[in-house]
């Protein structure tokens, strides 16, 4: 008993860690532009895919499987290019237009994405086999826990402490506080906006993008990932509260934990029941754990 | 009779008090204007009598019911309509289909799916009545956004006004308007309810001059407090309100005028 | 009304109808519509099936835009509906064997009417963004039903459809094409026409006005006594009824019902025809959804990445053209009349 609660609290956590970091993109490009940026599952997956080619490179050049948290981690900031193109080169144009028109325009990219990665990886699945064993398993009060997963699980840990640190610490993290707070005066205050917005945006690309590279080892890059992702992303926002950091903590691990309750005991009712008690909270309490005002 | 009358209202936003106990009795018949400095809680009490804010304590009732905080759409619906400080607007409109707006509603017509709203005469023509009596008939099928700010204004009162309320409040009607203008809008908007059979205004203003030729009854508002409650004339003497409601300037006036005052009855200096 | 009146309005009613016989709106109509009415006589099997799959899209979109362009509220869920209706049209046919069309469609608007007045009576008390992801929410919501309850839907492999009844007639003994080409063809027009009258009706009515009010200002038509979380739930009950039509109309035509019917992409399909078309007319929606049919099968047969120049499309759309194809075609006629 105890064995299975500890794999299932685990699996969860694990799971959770990457969907913090997935939705804590998701939450700081909310939080400073008021976008809900649904591409976010796309750089999830372009962040997989990059994952498993920085892998295969890095053992072609010889570089031992345990060593492979290197190239993935590279891989996800490797992506953060992403993140200016998508905001300069569209983003930029909506800002000052209806929530709804936002919304679309990352559709737009949704459906771009898509296929960009079908064009680069075509549409097998491609994963970097042998890997995730290489970093062995544990015993645990009886349970066995790939190591791999807790290895994630610190990562994201980390990173969340990073960027707490920053928020709080750092001009950029006070600059995007205000910024998220009160829009007009930290302009009026000589804030260059159109910085703090593609600077934003890459912050949270990278988040998505580290988010697919790390899960890597633990599955596979396929095709629907990212469309697949966005589903889990946004109940985590919900539950967590739009905009928020600690909620895309929180609602992480309860979307994390849940699910691997789910898949353990009912199986069919892992997204049924995830999305119950999005709506369950879109109707009882909107703003989710720690969200701001109401919609 | 009492047509709208305010009981012992308090609200507070957090620490601070906008309405500290204010109660006063509205009339049948009756012009009332609603004076005082900014921040003396003039917007909040018309927000509370109209029903967009709860009270802290306190309650509103409308002829014997009590419409404390019941919102705003019911209370068109019974009767009390309000107008905007700034301008409240469909931009899209035209001036004929926003009146309309408010006669569909008022006719309780809201759910009528199925008959072609230009072939309904009565709707169209009730709405053109409204035109006509603002003068914005010339301008019927003008959008709304492209109006003078001036027709704006008068727009966003004349559809309160389509809803044939026994009670109307209006929020500052005549800010933003050139002061030659005023008092054209004000003659409008009075001839305009004694057609419509409005039965009591309530406005609030700024401009001491409209106050004046029109009310039949002043209340002055400081820091949430009713400072006094009567005709324009008691009003005028009233030296608290004068300077702390109408400024420095009438403030000197009233001194000069009792320091004229005790100096002629006691002969001295 | 005395007779006076009687008479004068019926006097009215036909002068506008000479009036607008005189304006090319009403030919341009005329003409789409009779060219609809001859098309499978013209030959091309093929473009008529794309036209019928047009016909369901159709009327789920005249739905679709009476939440989205005459209310203001964006459904990223829509497809839930539309997917409701397909998925009546499976169970009764291939499950409960029972036929006839006509029982279908009363079927499925019902049922429809009924889950969103539930679903709307949650969302509507929302807006903007929320109101799209909750609508999204319930969307997936679907889906997973349809995934996990496989023993009852078929899963993701879905469920079958066969041929119905239509007016009481069994026509099983045609082959497939000769129905949807001749009875089938026809049978779907004609309810994609009294939808569309209908919702002419809906949309030039009184409701429709208040609608409109609630779009562009809600705290103002609140101010003139309009209900306006009532009326969004009107709104939201009729256009999921619509959609949920139109989904009755598509399921014979493809043949099978599958859970991808309601994922969230495929609401966003329904925005992007409304877009592509033009929300802010009458007939946008279905210009774009009878544009976004053939196109993507133009695209399709050129290159499998036709979700690439679609996003391409899509982001055009909303940063240069939001009014879309409609939109810009009126502006054109605007600059003609005021440039003479």
């Amino acid at each position: 008993m105890t064995t299975d609660i500890i794999n299932i609290l685990l699996s969860g956590v694990f799971y959770a860690s990457i969907l913090f970091l997935v939705a804590a993109g998701l939450q700081v490009v909310f939080g400073v532009q008021k976008v809900f940026n649904l591409a976010c599952g796309e750089f999830y997956a372009l962040g997989a895919y990059t994952g498993v080619v920085f892998v295969k490179i890095a053992q072609g050049i010889g570089l031992p499987l345990l060593f492979s948290l290197l190239p993935l981690i590279l891989a996800g900031l490797f992506l953060f290019f992403i993140g200016p193109i998508v905001e300069r080169g569209l983003l930029r144009f909506v800002y000052g237009r209806d929530e709804t028109f936002q919304l679309l325009l990352t559709f737009a990219v949704v459906l771009m994405f898509e296929d960009v990665i079908r064009f680069i990886w075509g549409t097998s699945p491609q994963s970097t086999p042998g890997v995730y064993l290489a970093y062995g398993q544990i015993n645990l009060l009886g349970a066995i826990i790939p190591v791999y997963n807790l290895i994630v699980i610190v990562s994201s840990l980390v990173i969340a402490g990073l960027i707490g640190y920053m928020l709080v610490r750092t001009k950029f993290g006070r600059i995007i506080r205000a910024t998220a707070d009160n829009r007009e005066m930290s302009e009026a205050l000589g804030i260059n906006m159109k910085s703090v917005y593609t600077k934003v945006f890459t912050l949270g690309t990278v988040l998505g993008t580290l988010g697919g590279a790390l899960v890597i080892p633990a599955t596979a890059a396929m095709t629907e990932m990212g469309v697949e992702l966005i589903v889990m992303a946004f109940a985590v926002v919900v539950i967590g509260g739009l905009g928020s950091m600690k909620g895309a903590f929180f609602g992480a691990l309860v979307v994390g934990i849940l699910r691997a309750i789910a898949i353990s005991t009912y199986p069919e009712l892992e997204l049924l029941l995830i999305y119950l008690i999005v709506i369950g909270v879109l109707v009882f309490r909107p703003e989710g754990l720690f969200g701001g005002s109401r919609a | 009779m009492a047509i709208l009358s305010a009981s012992d209202l308090r609200k507070y936003y957090g620490e601070f008090c906008a309405l500290d106990g204010v109660s006063f009795q509205i009339n049948e018949g009756e012009f009332v204007s609603i004076i005082g400095p900014n921040g003396a809680g003039k917007t909040t009490l018309i927000n509370v009598l109209t029903g967009l804010l709860t009270p802290n304590t306190g309650k509103v009732f409308y002829k014997d019911k009590e419409i404390t905080g019941i919102g705003p759409e019911k209370l068109s619906k019974l009767g009390v309509a309000r107008s905007f400080q700034l301008v409240n607007i469909f931009p899209n409109f035209t001036v004929l289909e926003f009146l309309m707006v408010a006669v569909v509603s008022r006719l309780g017509k809201g759910t009528n799916f199925y008959s072609s709203l230009l072939h309904n005469q009565k709707v169209t023509t009730e709405a053109l009545e409204v035109a006509r009596l603002f003068r914005l008939d010339e301008k019927k099928d003008m959008l709304t956004k492209n109006l003078p700010q001036g027709d704006k204004k008068m727009l966003d009162v004349a559809s309160a006004f389509a809803l044939h309320p026994e009670v109307i409040l209006l929020d500052e009607p005549t800010s933003g308007v050139s002061t030659s203008d005023k008092g054209k809008i004000m003659e409008t908007l009075v001839s305009a309810s004694k057609k419509i059979g409005i039965k009591s205004i309530i406005q609030v203003e700024h401009d001491m001059d409209i106050v004046f030729s029109f009310s039949d009854r002043i209340i002055a508002l400081h820091q949430g407090k009713i400072l006094a409650d009567s005709t324009p004339a008691e009003i005028e003497k009233n030296e608290e309100v004068v300077c702390t409601v109408m400024g420095q300037k009438e403030c000197f006036k009233i001194f000069s005028t009792l320091m004229h005052e005790s100096t002629g009855r006691d002969g001295k200096a | 009304m005395t007779s006076y009146q009687q008479t004068s309005e019926a006097m009215g009613r036909w002068k506008m109808a000479y009036t607008a016989l005189k304006k090319p709106k009403t030919w341009a109509i005329l003409a789409i519509a009779l060219f609809f009415i001859i098309l499978p006589r013209l030959g091309s099997q093929y473009v008529s099936y794309l036209i019928l799959t047009f016909f369901g899209y159709a009327v789920a979109l005249l739905g679709f835009n009476l939440l989205f362009g005459y209310t203001g509220l964006l459904s990223f869920g829509h497809a839930l509906f539309f997917a409701m209706g397909a998925y009546t049209v499976a169970f009764f046919t291939s499950k409960f064997s029972i036929f006839p069309m006509e029982i279908i469609l009363l079927v499925a608007i019902v049922v429809s009417a009924i889950l969103a007045a539930l679903i709307g009576a949650v969302c509507v008390r929302y807006i903007k963004i929320y109101f799209a992801m909750l609508t999204l929410a319930f969307g997936m919501l679907f889906y997973s039903f349809l995934i996990k309850f496989y023993y009852v839907t078929g899963g993701d492999e879905g469920m079958r459809v066969l041929r119905p009844y239509l007016l009481g007639y069994e026509l099983s003994a045609i082959p497939k094409m000769q129905f949807l080409m001749g009875g089938y063809y026809y049978y779907a027009l004609v309810v994609l026409t009294i939808a569309t009258w209908v919702m002419w009706k809906i949309v030039s009515s009184p409701f429709g006005l208040c609608l409109m009010a609630i779009r562009d200002n809600p705290e103002k038509a609140t101010y003139l006594g309009v209900d306006v979380k009532r009326y969004r739930w009107y709104a939201f009950i009729i256009s999921g009824a619509y959609a949920a039509v139109g989904g009755v109309l598509l399921a014979p035509v493809i043949g099978q019902v599958d859970p991808t019917l309601t994922y969230w992409t495929h609401s966003g399909t329904l925005v992007f025809m409304t877009l592509l078309g033009g929300f802010t007319n009458f007939l946008g929606p279905m210009l774009g959804g009878l544009i976004y049919i053939f196109l993507q099968d133009k695209v399709m047969s050129l290159t499998t990445y036709w979700r690439f120049i679609f996003g391409a499309i899509l982001a055009f759309l909303v940063i240069v053209a939001p009014g879309g194809i409609a939109g810009v075609i009126s502006s054109l006629v605007k600059k003609e009349k005021s440039g003479r």
